[in-house]
């Protein structure tokens, strides 16, 4: 387990010139953690380029439509591009602050994790997180077909349950980075599952990763970064067409 | 203190008569109904609210900041009365204080409902995370309500000198104005220091929370006052009726002052998100009746009542005044709630997961829908059923034990 190893410093990039917005990586997401249905821990949403990842155009194309894969504009004047949204495991985290029995805490390593035996479900939390990723156990949880998926099993981080494939009602929940994954050296599911290899995971401290580099020199950048999270989930934002003329 | 309070030489002893008992039945009704209502949605989950994971806070809270206000009035006149000595307040002093004991706990008891796993509200006394204005709030809220349980102590007890009393009562006060004015900011930041909500995120929200809890408490004072007159016979002076409507009247102003600065400052600046929550609550927007209960029926017209020589003079318009004002500051608290959950920061297609899903159904909303059910109506008709019976039998404790032996 995490005791042993040195801790790691987890980053993630989304390159959105690479994503086509198929949400393999949130129906995976779905599958590996044995999400309810109307549960997504994960979405993709459909933009403008730059909306929302850049302040300088921060809502200047209205969305065309309330429907996924519909371009923002006027035509001819048109663009898109899909923005991959699951927890962005800030480190100065909203969510954190507000949670008034510490029953969302953030580990070492930077991942923000709920602990499903200490929650009281009074939802703070999902009033503080400006990315709109928790979501309620309303009620009982519901899935069809009625089996359990994915990981299958509970998992406990310094004794915190963390994951649990059987939904407690009345608590909160949200993308978990993976942990029982990268505890054990493999890739959130969402990074494994992508087909065009959009996600890119890691660690931050490691100079040499393929992470560290695209987030120092590649101009990534972070969602809503006016707010000041400091989310350690980074975009490579979509860039012009070029060459048409 | 040289008025007495609670009991002229005329009253007697006497039993509840046939308004008192109808009236206590219909409360207890309601209560039932809020207490059977809440054992389903024990039962069901928090399902069986209208709430989902876009507007993820309904009628609960905004109850929940109604009734925080309505307490802070209260025992704000009363220690106003005292700190200012503003005589011809001082005779509503214990009313006062026994309606901000009431409000505070059902505030506190509304929470409970709301709540995913009330079983584990323990937590918050094992695992208090101190930077959560919610454990603040739990905190001044136990402080307050047993601050406000012994100044009523104090107002009732016997066998010490008058002086004593009055001395005891006006460290009271002092420490009581403060106590209050801290509720209600503390109850104010949970939403003023989110930075992830339109409309929440201004430093006016503390003083606007202050000023509309003394607005709505004195308007809860004024109606028990008036009742009271009417059905017991309490002494009320045209000069405590002018002090509670100049008190409303500019209480009011100050209020609509401070929510028509937060407006400009929204429109001018035309920052889109900020902007975009704005428009559904003014005119013309989706949820414009706020804006109508807000700045008309419980702003202009009570301003109106309360202001003009011949209103005042009239019981009935008094009345109006005070439960268009308690209309006003309610519609405050659901534009402040729901107007920063409808449209979320990142308000791109297909929304956000509603938790929840039924076939053929998306289970994404794009932009926050709230119809509160018959589950969330029944709990906060039955928590102001219990307020109104608490405050009913409570001012008939007062009154009996004045009539054993007068305590002022």
């Amino acid at each position: 387990m995490a005791d042993t190893k040195p801790v790691k410093n987890w980053g993630m990039v989304i390159d959105q010139n690479r994503c086509i917005g198929c949400w393999t990586c949130a129906v995976g997401c779905k599958l590996i953690n044995n999400e309810p249905d109307g549960f997504w821990w994960n979405r993709i949403l459909t933009a403008a380029p730059g909306e929302t990842t850049d302040e300088s155009n921060d809502t200047d194309v209205a969305p065309a439509s309330d429907s996924i894969d519909v371009p923002h504009g006027t035509f001819p004047n048109v663009e898109m591009a899909y923005l991959p949204v699951a927890c962005q495991h800030c480190d100065d985290a909203p969510c954190v602050k507000v949670c008034p029995v510490g029953a969302t805490f953030r580990r070492d390593d930077g991942a923000i994790l709920i602990d499903y035996e200490r929650c009281i479900g009074c939802r703070y939390c999902i009033a503080a997180c400006p990315y709109g990723i928790r979501v309620f156990n309303w009620g009982d949880a519901e899935r069809e077909p009625d089996f359990t998926v994915g990981y299958g099993k509970d998992y406990r981080t310094d004794g915190r349950l963390v994951f649990t494939p059987d939904r407690p009602v009345g608590v909160v929940e949200k993308c978990t980075l993976c942990v029982e994954r990268i505890d054990v050296d493999e890739q959130p599911f969402c990074v494994e599952v992508c087909p065009v290899g959009a996600r890119i995971f890691g660690d931050l401290d490691d100079k040499t990763s393929e992470v560290s580099a695209l987030v120092t020199q590649d101009g990534a950048t972070q969602l809503l970064p006016d707010l000041g999270t400091e989310p350690r989930i980074y975009y490579l934002p979509k860039q012009p067409p070029t060459g048409r003329d | 203190m040289e008025t007495p309070a609670i009991a002229p030489p005329s009253w007697r002893p006497q039993r509840l008569g046939r308004v008192g008992q109808a009236w206590l039945a219909a409360l207890g009704l309601l209560v039932a109904l809020g207490v059977g209502a809440w054992i389903y949605e024990l039962t069901q989950g928090l399902i069986s609210t209208g709430m989902r994971d876009v507007v993820s806070w309904g009628l609960y809270i905004f109850t929940f900041a109604f009734f925080v206000g309505l307490s802070a009035g209260g025992l704000i006149v009363a220690s106003a009365a005292e700190v200012f000595g503003i005589d011809s307040l001082k005779p509503l002093a214990r009313i006062g204080v026994l309606s901000a004991a009431a409000c505070v706990a059902i505030a506190a008891m509304t929470i409970i409902p709301d709540l995913g796993r009330p079983q584990r509200v323990y937590n918050l006394f094992l695992h208090p995370r101190w930077s959560s204005p919610l454990i603040w709030d739990v905190l001044i809220i136990l402080v307050y309500f047993i601050f406000a349980v012994v100044d009523l102590g104090v107002m009732t007890s016997r066998g010490r000198s008058t002086a004593g009393r009055a001395r005891t009562l006006r460290l009271l006060a002092y420490v009581g104005l403060p106590t209050a004015v801290l509720l209600h900011s503390i109850t104010a930041w949970i939403f003023g220091l989110q930075i992830s909500r339109p409309l929440w995120n201004t430093a006016l929200m503390a003083p606007l929370f202050v000023t509309s809890a003394v607005l709505s408490g004195t308007a809860l004072v004024t109606l028990v006052v008036l009742a009271a007159n009417r059905f017991d016979r309490f002494e009320l002076t045209r000069a405590t009726r002018n002090s509670l409507c100049t008190l409303m009247a500019v209480t009011l102003a100050i209020d609509l002052f401070l929510v028509g600065s937060d407006y400009l400052t929204i429109i001018w600046g035309n920052v889109p998100r900020d902007r975009a929550a704005l428009n559904l609550i003014l005119p013309g927007g989706s949820w414009q009746w706020l804006f109508w209960l807000e700045w008309v029926v419980g702003g202009a017209i009570p301003f109106v009542l309360l202001v003009a020589r011949r209103a005042r003079g009239s019981i009935g318009a008094v009345t109006l005044a005070s439960v268009l004002v308690l209309i006003g500051v309610y519609a405050f608290r659901i534009e402040l709630v729901v107007g920063g959950m409808l449209k979320p920061l990142l308000h791109l297609p297909p929304g956000i997961a509603l938790g929840t899903y039924h076939a053929t159904q998306t289970s994404f909303q794009y932009e926050g829908i709230y119809h509160p059910t018959w589950v969330e109506y029944s709990i906060v008709a039955g928590l102001m059923a219990l307020l109104a019976a608490i405050i009913t039998l409570g001012y008939r404790w007062l009154r009996n034990r004045d009539q054993e032996a007068p305590a002022i």
